[in-house]
């Protein structure tokens, strides 16, 4: 009884000033999209670059004949080149468990690795401490016999960890901005669902109502707007993911992974449609501590 | 059951309301607030609601010590009040019978309690027969009669009314006032604030008169034109303050 009648007077609130909640949840919409877009951007740059870790700019796969001083001579050989700061081994085990990893939730690379654990090489890992130098070191390496190949992400890399890092700066500022006008949003239509049911809330003050009996359907006015919005960007993201992107992981170009986890995007869709929760109550709160005193 | 000692209210600007009042109502009294426009009467009422703040002194209402209570503890004391006010407050949208249920449903009474209260209610006041119709199909003196409804239907231990006659015709406000007496004789503090002479005149009930925001007379089975001690009346500092 009493909680279908709190839930009847939030959507009646809802419909009254139908114009004012599709701004607020636009508002709301517009914010968490361009977080979830922010995230999944940061997720592609993840994945590309998980074999590039801290600084590790040159891979060189060794040939599995190289007998440890083999190894050892490779390693002090490569240490006295112009342009390197560091190099780190990688055996083959390690190599492994790394791959085991990077492909956790791909199923049919994961089968492969799995069923073949001596596939992967060991590999040589070079930081270098000259961005211009990537290339020689990387010539240098193939050119050496133990090498079977070297590879470097070459300045593509660092272009996008670059792009990365200004996308999430610009997102964050834009974001701060895009929260803050959806609390205000969603706090304006509030406070007109207060003056339309003045009479009712002076009543029910009047009679006795408790000050959560008051306050509830608001809250709910304000959880239902953020929720809205919050699920509208969280399904468009996924949508566009699903349609858009991974029916044509094929066609997209290599270098760059979009095979982003199923996992991923659920659980940052369930904490970003909360989040639309979150900044709906905050809406609501900041109207009813404002408006409804005076009511 | 109400109890104001030494209680004052200034409002914002050095406006005082109400200065140094002190009254005790007992259980069962019917009590006329008389007075001008402006002595005190609706700031009162409205301190006995805690709709806002005493200044000063201290105030109970029905054994709470309302003028130091929680502010969230105050809904649950307004239960034990009903209050009716000139304006009858209803909700234009709801019904009759709707409007009644309101007070029950905002409190949480179960659907079963208000069924069978609403109709308890409404048949006291004389308006079974109008249960579906709203507001604005209902005369003055109807209206008034569906807030009283309103403000009993909880069985509340004081109905406070506010000029509940103000707007109504006078065959009319005998009506309400037979309404008023009745739900008196159930054991319900009744506190009236009003400006009429004749009613006042007619019940010879207790008289408390304020002027300038002091009691300058309370009379058991007074009417309205009192004897006033002129030596309070004179007393013009209550103004300047």
């Amino acid at each position: 009884m009493r909680l279908r009648f709190l839930i009847t007077e939030a959507f009646v609130n809802l419909r009254r000033n139908a114009l004012m909640v599709l701004g607020a949840v636009l508002a709301v919409f517009v914010t968490i999209l361009l977080i979830f877009g922010a995230l999944v951007i940061r997720e592609v740059v993840r994945l590309t670059t998980v074999f590039w870790e801290d600084g590790v700019r040159v891979l060189a796969f060794v040939n599995d004949d190289l007998s440890p001083s083999g190894v050892d001579a490779l390693i002090r050989e490569v240490e006295g080149w112009d342009g390197v700061a560091s190099v780190r081994f990688v055996t083959k085990a390690e190599a492994y468990q790394e791959a085991l990893e990077i492909f956790e939730g791909q199923d049919f690379n994961l089968r492969t690795i799995e069923e073949n654990p001596s596939i992967l090489p060991a590999s040589v890992r070079i930081t270098p401490d000259n961005v211009d130098l990537y290339q020689e070191i990387e010539d240098r390496l193939r050119a050496h016999p133990a090498v079977i190949r070297a590879t470097s992400p070459g300045a593509g890399l660092e272009r996008m960890i670059a792009i990365r890092d200004f996308l999430t700066q610009v997102t964050l500022v834009v974001v701060i901005g895009l929260a803050v006008s959806a609390i205000v949003l969603i706090a304006n239509t509030i406070r007109l669902a207060i003056y339309a049911r003045r009479e009712e809330v002076g009543i029910m003050k009047l009679v006795g109502a408790s000050n959560w009996f008051v306050r509830i359907p608001f809250l709910l006015e304000g959880l239902i707007e953020g929720l809205i919005g919050g699920a509208l960007a969280a399904g468009l993201v996924i949508g566009l993911w699903r349609l858009g992107v991974k029916t044509r992981l094929d066609e997209l170009p290599n270098l760059i992974r979009f095979d982003i986890s199923d996992q991923f995007l659920t659980q940052w869709a369930v904490i970003l449609v909360l989040l639309g929760g979150f900044v709906g109550v905050l809406g609501s709160g900041i109207a009813l501590r404002r408006f409804l005193r005076e009511a | 059951m109400i109890r104001l000692q030494n209680v004052s209210k200034v409002y914002d600007g050095g406006v005082v309301a109400l200065k140094d009042v002190s009254i005790e109502v007992q259980k069962g009294e019917f009590v006329f607030l008389v007075g001008p426009s402006g002595s005190g009467k609706s700031t009162m009422i409205r301190l006995v609601l805690r709709e806002e703040p005493a200044t000063s002194g201290d105030i109970w209402m029905a054994g709470k010590h309302i003028s130091a209570i929680a502010p969230w503890k105050v809904p649950y004391v307004r239960r034990s009040v009903g209050t009716v006010f000139q304006d009858f407050k209803l909700l234009p949208s709801k019904t009759v019978a709707e409007n009644v249920a309101f007070a029950l449903e905002v409190i949480g009474r179960p659907r079963s309690v208000i069924r069978s209260q609403v109709p308890q209610v409404l048949k006291l006041v004389g308006l079974s027969a109008k249960a579906d119709r709203f507001p604005l199909q209902l005369s003055g003196g109807e209206q008034q009669r569906v807030s009283i409804a309103r403000a009993f239907v909880n069985r509340p231990l004081i109905l406070l009314a506010d000029e509940p006659t103000g707007n109504l015709d006078p065959a009319t406000s005998v009506g309400i006032m037979r309404l008023l007496d009745r739900i008196n004789r159930t054991g319900t503090t009744v506190v009236m604030a009003t400006h009429d002479h004749a009613i006042v005149d007619a019940m010879r009930r207790r008289v408390i008169q304020l002027e300038r925001g002091r009691v300058v007379r309370d009379q058991s089975r007074g009417v309205y034109e009192g004897h006033v001690t002129e030596d309070v009346l004179n007393d013009d500092d209550s103004v300047e303050a």
